[in-house]
């Protein structure tokens, strides 16, 4: 049976695991302007690590993580009422519909999402009029960063609605009556019972959320326009215009360990989770 | 009374909130849908007075996005029927014994879905160039292969929990060896299971930027790779054409998933956890 | 007669607890035996060894005088009722039948008749070609019986066949099990927590606790004569004394009254009376004088349909629970002063130094 598991792990291990670990080494590679990459015998120095502490990279780290945390949180303001009314107010007609809604939104590819956003929103766009009318240049900086955040909401509502399906359906809907019964009125029995109840919940999705924004590349690629950019768009150009592997490698290495370290925070706070009786 | 008012309001911006949100994730597909049958040759506003198919026309005709559906499409199935074997192969393995390590192992398959993209695709170009694989497709594949795995494995994995345990000793008392008993009883079990991870593989392999950006070269590309160069070179409707297509691929996808397992059942497999 | 399933000395352990310690015992051909006891007893790992899910540790197991205790099992010819009937939900009620007859080499032309006639005799003939999802417990459970019994298994095992249905299918199906065994005639053995199911299945029942049997005997036998306070108990309800054997044909008890009892041989040591509920005749104050008549008075009545449970306290505080039919003449009221008595062949005689 467990030879079953041989043609997998010798896809991580060709495909994943020894790249990475190449990676990591590349990063700690000496990179001399005007060659493609480290030398192969380049000398090991933890300057590219180095480089990544001064500003210019600090307020990349900084804009990316800016963005992603309030496009995280507009997600969860969105998501959680919707999650709820799902769960607990909608027929089922309704419900299988809406569900099906945010599956349809998942499967769909990334890409044309984007590009939607952009012909619908962006500066060549369709809104331009309106835009103009409301005062607001589409090739401002706050306007841009909003259109990116946009663009990460159409992931984040989805995913984060249908992860918050299940802990709707954990809190009982009776203690929300419970909390009516004795005077309060709904939306303070919410604030008071539904939520903190769903704060295991709400921390995974909000995790999930963050993980994938601060990943994210073809959103700030395409909607960032160059004026906003974002850890993975950073890596690339390093890659492509300076050919400087070392410098990316390192980048590289600070997201995959950041990235570990939000889902190690999620499985902890998913894992002392009550299972129902 | 106040408390009544409070409730009134919340109630109304938490609709509005929702119904705003709806209308924001619907609203720029609805308008990418409309313009891709816009008969003008420049942007305008909405909407447009003519409709027409030029741009549908244009996609066939522009060799780049040609060329890149192609080889998105054959990367797609070819990714997928790999990941599909090899994935659900480990899924049986992982299930069957409960091993130490085991946890450790299931995480490391579905880890994929934790590194970020550009990660994933700029450590496989160093490696590949290294071991002097530079074959544009054949590094795609390998970037393919390693994102839609965790898809295949945890698909499979999810339809496996789902079965009863006490079926196979059912098969064996009856007189089925175990070979027997897996075929004729886990197996069609299982096959959703397979189908569904399949089903996410395609799709992902065939949205997939990230990875595919680092692993083109000049002759060998995917689509959304060729698509993002189109955007920054015009920003013509071509592309929402092609966009508009793209959709029509993923209700297709979505017709088949339902066709084969049934939507509520794709929701309570867990899917969408990680 | 010959003996059909013979275990000798069989252990299983798993991991540091012992599952199953050295149990021995033979069962004839065409035998139904209940293996009863309360759940962890080690009931279930023994059905599972004689299946051939797991290998014991120790001791061996033969069927039909042939060593299996290695076999897998489908090198054996046991046929396995589950508990949630483990029905494939993937194929037709005919198919699930047939399933075994396919895998045994059952000759392919006349499958079709012997699912027929299995149906049949679970009478379900018309509903081969539906699906288990499609069926009622009780249905699927006959299913899964049939499909046990087609490739005409020497030995039967039938796991909590009744546990999950509701009383009323529970009574209808156990004569219907027991209908469909014999007419079948093969040799069964039924696992089994509850005390009903065990006694009427069973022709024979071994009570089971921590791994061992710890009595066996037809039920009537082990519902008469417990060897222990633990039998006692789980066969049925009991009332209990302690006190001291003082003459073959005398108890006396700890409040200090004299029972008469059928004779028992005084060996010195300790021991504590047992008195089932329905050999307590409740009687109205002053009434004959007779053997083991104590002066008591009714604490609460409970009428139970076809019977009534009367608890009273005897006057040294002792409390005992007396059930009797519900007949003609009207229960006892509460607070009345009654007597209870009982006839010294009542008298169950426990030794103090087993469990």
């Amino acid at each position: 049976m467990l030879l079953a598991l041989l043609p997998a792990l010798l896809i991580m291990a060709a495909a994943f695991l020894l790249p990475m670990a190449g990676l990591a080494v590349e990063s700690f590679r000496l990179f001399v302007p005007g060659r493609v990459g480290a030398a192969a015998d380049a000398p090991f120095t933890l300057a590219n690590y180095g480089d990544l502490l001064n500003r210019p990279f600090v307020g990349l780290f900084g804009e990316t993580l800016r963005i992603s945390i309030l496009a995280t949180l507009a997600g969860m303001l969105i998501a959680y009422p919707l999650a709820w009314h799902i769960v607990r107010r909608w027929s089922r007609r309704v419900r299988t519909l809406a569900i099906g809604l945010m599956v349809m939104l998942l499967l769909l590819s990334m890409l044309v999402r984007t590009y939607a956003i952009e012909l619908t929103f962006g500066s060549v766009s369709i809104f331009r009029p309106t835009l103009k009318l409301l005062g607001i240049s589409p090739n401002s900086g706050w306007y841009i960063e909003c259109l990116v955040g946009a663009g990460l909401l159409h992931y984040i509502v989805p995913v984060a609605t249908l992860t918050l399906l299940g802990t709707v359906q954990n809190v009982d809907p009776r203690l929300v009556e419970a909390a009516q019964s004795l005077g309060a009125p709904a939306w303070r029995a919410h604030l008071t019972v539904t939520l903190p109840l769903s704060r295991a919940g709400l921390v995974g999705a909000f995790l999930i959320g963050l993980t994938f924004s601060i990943s994210a590349f073809v959103i700030p690629m395409v909607l960032g326009k160059g004026r906003v950019l974002f850890l993975s768009n950073s890596i690339f150009n390093r890659f492509s215009e300076l050919a400087d592997y070392p410098s990316g490698a390192a980048i590289s290495i600070v997201m995959l360990v950041v990235s570990l370290l939000l889902v190690v925070a999620v499985s902890r706070l998913a894992a002392p989770r009550r299972r129902p009786a | 009374m106040s408390a009544r008012l409070g409730d009134e309001i919340s109630r109304v911006v938490v609709w509005a909130v929702m119904l705003l949100a709806l209308l924001f994730l619907l609203v720029p597909l609805l308008v990418t849908t409309l313009m891709a049958f816009d008969a003008r040759s420049y942007l305008g506003a909405l909407p447009p007075p003519a409709l027409s198919f030029r741009w549908f026309v244009n996609c066939f005709r522009q060799d780049a996005l040609v060329t890149g559906l192609r080889i998105s499409l054959a990367l797609g199935v070819l990714a997928a029927a790999i990941s599909s074997v090899a994935g659900a192969g480990a899924a049986i393995a992982l299930d069957g014994a409960k091993f130490p390590g085991r946890g450790l192992l299931l995480a490391l398959f579905v880890s994929p879905l934790v590194v970020p993209a550009v990660v994933t695709g700029f450590a496989l170009l160093l490696a590949l160039s290294q071991a002097g694989i530079l074959n544009g497709f054949v590094r795609l594949l390998f970037g393919h292969v390693i994102i839609t795995l965790p898809y295949t494995v945890r698909a499979t994995l999810a339809s496996l929990a789902g079965r009863d345990k006490r079926l196979v000793e059912a098969a064996l008392v009856l007189g089925a060896t175990e070979a027997q008993a897996f075929r004729s009883i886990t197996l069609p079990l299982i096959r959703t299971g397979i189908v569904t991870g399949a089903i996410f593989a395609f799709a992902v392999s065939l949205d997939d930027v990230a990875v595919s950006t680092f692993l083109t070269d000049p002759t060998t590309y995917t689509l959304p790779v060729a698509l993002v160069s189109a955007m920054r070179a015009s920003f013509d409707l071509t592309i929402a054409a092609a966009a508009v297509l793209l959709m029509l691929v993923t209700a297709l996808l979505i017709f088949v998933l339902d066709r084969a397992v049934g939507f509520d059942r794709l929701i309570g497999q867990g899917m969408f956890r990680t | 007669m010959a003996i059909r399933v013979e275990l000798q000395g069989v252990t299983k352990r798993f991991g540091s607890m012992t599952a199953v310690d050295g149990v021995s015992f033979s069962i004839a051909d065409g035998e139904t035996v209940a293996l009863l006891g309360p759940s962890g007893c080690g009931k279930t790992t023994i059905l599972r060894l004689i299946a051939g899910f797991e290998t014991p540790d120790g001791g061996t197991l033969r069927i039909a005088g042939e060593d299996m205790t290695r076999k897998r099992p489908y090198e054996r010819n046991v046929g396995l009722l589950f508990q949630h009937y483990a029905l494939f939900p993937h194929m037709t009620v005919a198919e699930n039948v047939a399933y075994g007859l396919r895998y045994r080499g059952y000759p392919r032309a006349d499958i079709p008749a012997r699912v027929n006639e299995m149906l049949a005799l679970v009478k379900l003939p018309t509903l081969g070609g539906r699906h288990p999802g499609q069926l009622s417990g009780g249905q699927q459970q006959r299913v899964a019986l049939a499909r046990a019994l087609a490739t005409r298994p020497g030995v039967v095992l039938l796991d909590e066949p009744l546990s999950a249905l509701d009383a009323k299918l529970r009574q209808e199906l156990r004569a219907e099990v027991k209908e469909v065994l014999a007419a079948v005639g093969s040799t069964a053995i039924v696992v089994t927590h509850d005390q009903e199911e065990a006694m009427s299945l069973g022709e024979r029942v071994f009570i089971m606790s921590h791994g061992r049997i710890v009595q066996q005997g037809t039920p009537d036998d082990i519902y008469a004569r417990p060897a222990s306070r633990f039998v006692a108990e789980f066969m049925g309800r009991s009332n209990w004394f302690a006190g001291t054997l003082i003459a073959p044909t005398r108890f006396r008890t700890a409040d200090d009254m004299v029972l008469e009892i059928a004779p028992h041989a005084t060996d010195g040591a300790g021991h504590t009376l047992c008195l089932r509920p329905e050999s307590i005749d409740v009687l109205p104050d002053g009434g004959d004088a007779g053997q083991n008549r104590l002066p008591a008075r009714v604490l609460e009545v409970v009428l139970l349909g076809a019977a009534r449970q009367i608890t009273v306290e005897l006057d040294g505080g002792q409390r005992l629970l007396a059930l009797q039919a519900n007949r003609e003449h009207a229960p006892p009221a509460r607070g009345a002063r009654v007597v209870v008595g009982f006839a010294p062949s009542a008298c169950i005689l426990i030794p103090d130094d087993v469990v």
